[in-house]
């Protein structure tokens, strides 16, 4: 129970500190970013009154930057705590509502990137494990390190290229823009779920394939560690079943140390989506990122910034908790941590 | 049972309802790139049905490979040859390095279990205890409930809490608490003989003794038979009735317990006791043995002791000795077993019998 409350206060300590630093970034940003954006909101639209757009924006700002710092502080968590992220100059929008639009998006590819991503990397390993020294192993060992050292990017365009430009049948399944086909609502229909799944199968797809052959290649090592063990002799003698003896035992204790890189690649892929999501045109978190830092919208730069560290902080604390299942030694106390 | 019987290796009045398996020539060699590595050499050896046969030698003898060759175990790329033959109660005499796949699975286990040395790791850490006790069941078709019940006894016997125990992982038990699981688990499917290879030998000297005396009381209840594998003859001595000494990949002498403690032939085993760490003798009369185990790759010619043997001459250089008859129960591989005793006296008087050995 300890351990719970201690995880638990570790999370909420991490949202804090990266709410604070965000704040303390922004309060230190140079030059009057106020006259800025009331310059790029005349500029749109020539004309409305300079006065009124200026504190307009002044009050959808939540910040203030002439206030006090313990004030503007004050201020600026209380509007966080009221489930209040601001306004986004560059979308024109709530970022409350822009958020609710954007982040499943992104979480929605990264969740299926992950799953792809774990999937054909332990089931790999171990199988180039079994094999040890085999054309198999060999041909792959080689063919993972090549594709790992690709950069997730230039593979999303080599995607667009090979996948997305011929005429033919993987264009109209794999279509390399937009997060949904032209004229499908969301709802719960096969035409929305199989569209959010294709469209989203190649910016995903562009992190798999560069990504997975590091962890193939650490699961194929843990493996063959564990094969050698003696407890997977003990477990052959006895008469187990092949099948068991490569889940059971192999694959389970060989999964373990791999849930750092579980928690790492969460973190590498919210970055990935940045410039993934503008090759894709995939408009989603990151896709807004890029947004905001090229026309300093400030407010949805924080909102995003924090839309990111909860995910993190969530999942990292899903896992921290599903680890407990996973290796019972980790359970009993808190002697030992997932990272 | 075993003393008063004459039966011996080279197979004068031998009797196979009593024999419960009979290893000839049995040999593993690995094919390493410093050339043939003979890790077993030409064991003839037949074990009784209800003894307990001791197995001694020093580190790197061949010990774990005699024990892996019982159930053609051998890791590879090791190759086993020879003749192994196992005498089950009823049914015919099986050839274990003939079966096939299949036949070998059921093999182990169900008749011919074993402790391996190294217990400590020798359960899988995600898995409950009794996860590993039922997926042994099932994957010899073992009635489960039945099985369970049996497993609840066996950990009993040992002095162990079932319940506990079995809903426990293996790193929440004690290292004596799981040798003794381990135990349990090899004997659950009620196999014939179980063969322990070091199964005290990361536990302290309270913990050896009871499990010495565990094991006395299982094997009665169970009928099993029990190859005790180690190097710590003092502690073999008090359990076992009948011993074989290993050396250099061989088995040199073979005895009954008793013959070996007080009239021990060949200059190796005699060595062997003298060097063996005795609460009784003064340190300044434990000696150990001069010289280095031999390399498989490149055993010595002739004996593989002379190098080490104060009575090796030119015979001994020349050709291996075969084994010799001290009586009908004690044969030992040695040119020159006679003068052994004169040639290398006991530092101390050997206790007379394995149970007045208890106070060592
Ligand atoms: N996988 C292997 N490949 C090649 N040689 C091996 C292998 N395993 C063991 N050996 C060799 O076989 C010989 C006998 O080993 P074994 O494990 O039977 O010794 P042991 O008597 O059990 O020793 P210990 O008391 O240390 O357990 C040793 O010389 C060892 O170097
Ligand atoms: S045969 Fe010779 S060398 Fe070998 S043990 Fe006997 S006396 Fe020693
Ligand atoms: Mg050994």
């Amino acid at each position: 129970m300890n351990w719970y409350v201690k995880r638990t206060g570790q999370a909420l300590f991490t949202l804090w500190a990266v709410a604070s630093l965000a704040f303390f970034l922004t309060r230190q940003m140079p030059g009057d970013q106020v006259a800025t954006y009331v310059d790029q909101v005349i500029q749109n639209n020539p004309e409305q009154d300079p006065e009124i757009v200026r504190s307009n924006i002044v009050e959808q700002l939540m910040i203030d930057p002439n206030a006090p710092f313990h004030e503007a502080y004050i201020a600026y968590f209380g509007e966080l705590l009221s489930g209040n992220l601001g306004w986004s100059i560059e979308a024109q929008k709530n970022l409350n509502t822009l958020m609710a639009e954007t982040v499943p998006w992104t979480l929605f590819v990264m969740a299926l990137a992950t799953f792809g991503l774990f999937g054909i990397s332990l089931a790999l390993g171990a199988i180039m494990a079994y094999k040890e020294g085999s054309l198999f192993d060999l041909s792959n060992t080689l063919l993972g390190m090549v594709t790992t050292s690709i950069p997730y990017y230039v593979a999303g365009i080599l995607l667009i290229i090979y996948i997305g430009y011929p005429e033919g049948v993987f264009t109209q399944y794999f279509p390399v823009r937009y997060k949904l086909p032209d004229g499908v609502d969301p709802g719960f229909t096969l035409a929305f779920i199989s569209g959010a799944i294709r469209h989203a199968t190649l910016p995903a797809l562009s992190y798999v394939i560069t990504a997975y052959g590091l962890l193939a290649l650490s699961m194929r090592g843990n493996s063959i560690q564990v094969l050698g063990e003696d407890y997977v002799r003990v477990a052959q003698l006895r008469g187990l079943p092949d099948r068991r003896i490569a889940l059971r035992y192999v694959g389970r204790n060989a999964v373990l140390p791999l849930y750092t890189s579980l928690l790492l690649s969460i973190g590498f892929m919210l970055g990935a989506s940045v410039i993934l999501e503008q090759i894709f045109v995939y408009q989603g978190v990151g896709y807004w990122m890029d947004r905001a830092v090229q026309y300093t919208d400030i407010p949805l730069m924080m909102a995003i910034f924090l839309m990111i560290t909860v995910s993190v902080v969530i999942a990292t604390y899903i896992a921290d908790l599903t680890y407990g299942y996973l290796d019972p030694r980790i359970k009993s106390g808190d002697e030992g941590e997932a990272y | 049972m075993s003393t008063h019987n004459t039966t011996n290796e080279s197979g004068e009045m031998y009797s196979a309802s009593e024999t419960i398996i009979e290893l000839r020539n049995t040999e593993v060699v690995f094919d390493m790139s410093r050339g043939v590595s003979r890790v077993l050499d030409n064991v003839d050896l037949d074990i009784r049905r209800g003894e307990i046969l001791g197995v001694v030698g020093e580190s790197g003898s061949g010990k774990s490979m005699l024990a892996s060759a019982m159930l053609d175990a051998v890791v590879d790329p090791g190759i086993l040859s020879g003749q192994i033959t196992y005498y089950p109660d009823d049914g015919d005499p099986v050839n274990v390095l003939g079966l096939s796949d299949e036949e070998l699975r059921r093999l182990r286990w169900e008749d011919i279990s074993m402790v391996f040395q190294g217990a400590m790791s020798s359960f899988n850490p995600t898995m409950s205890v009794k996860g590993h006790f039922v997926e042994t069941l099932e994957a010899h078709e073992y009635d489960r409930e039945e099985g369970m019940e049996r497993a609840h006894e066996l950990l009993s016997d040992l002095y162990l809490d079932p319940e506990r125990v079995l809903e426990s992982y293996p790193h929440e038990l004690s290292g004596g608490m799981r040798q003794r699981a381990l135990i349990a688990l090899s004997v659950v499917l009620e196999p014939d003989l179980l063969v322990m290879d070091e199964p005290t030998a990361a536990l302290d000297l309270l913990m050896q003794r009871s499990i010495l005396s565990l094991l006395e009381g299982l094997k009665e209840k169970y009928d099993l038979t029990m190859v005790f594998i180690t190097h710590d003859l003092p502690l073999v001595a008090e359990l076992a009735n009948r011993m074989a000494v290993m050396y250099a990949f061989e088995l040199v002498e073979k005895g009954s317990t008793d013959e070996i403690l007080q009239n021990a032939a060949h200059p190796y085993t005699r060595a062997l006791l003298n060097s063996t760490p005795n609460l009784d003798a003064p340190l300044s009369e434990m000696t150990s043995i001069e010289g280095s185990a031999p390399d498989p790759v490149n055993v010595p010619e002739g004996c593989s002791y002379h190098p080490r043997c104060p009575l090796a001459d030119e015979q001994c250089v020349a050709e291996a000795p075969d084994f010799h008859d001290v009586s009908s129960s004690h044969q030992v591989e040695c040119f020159h077993w006679e003068d052994a005793a004169e040639a290398i006296p006991f530092n101390i008087e050997q206790p007379s019998s394995p149970e007045e050995g208890e106070a060592r």
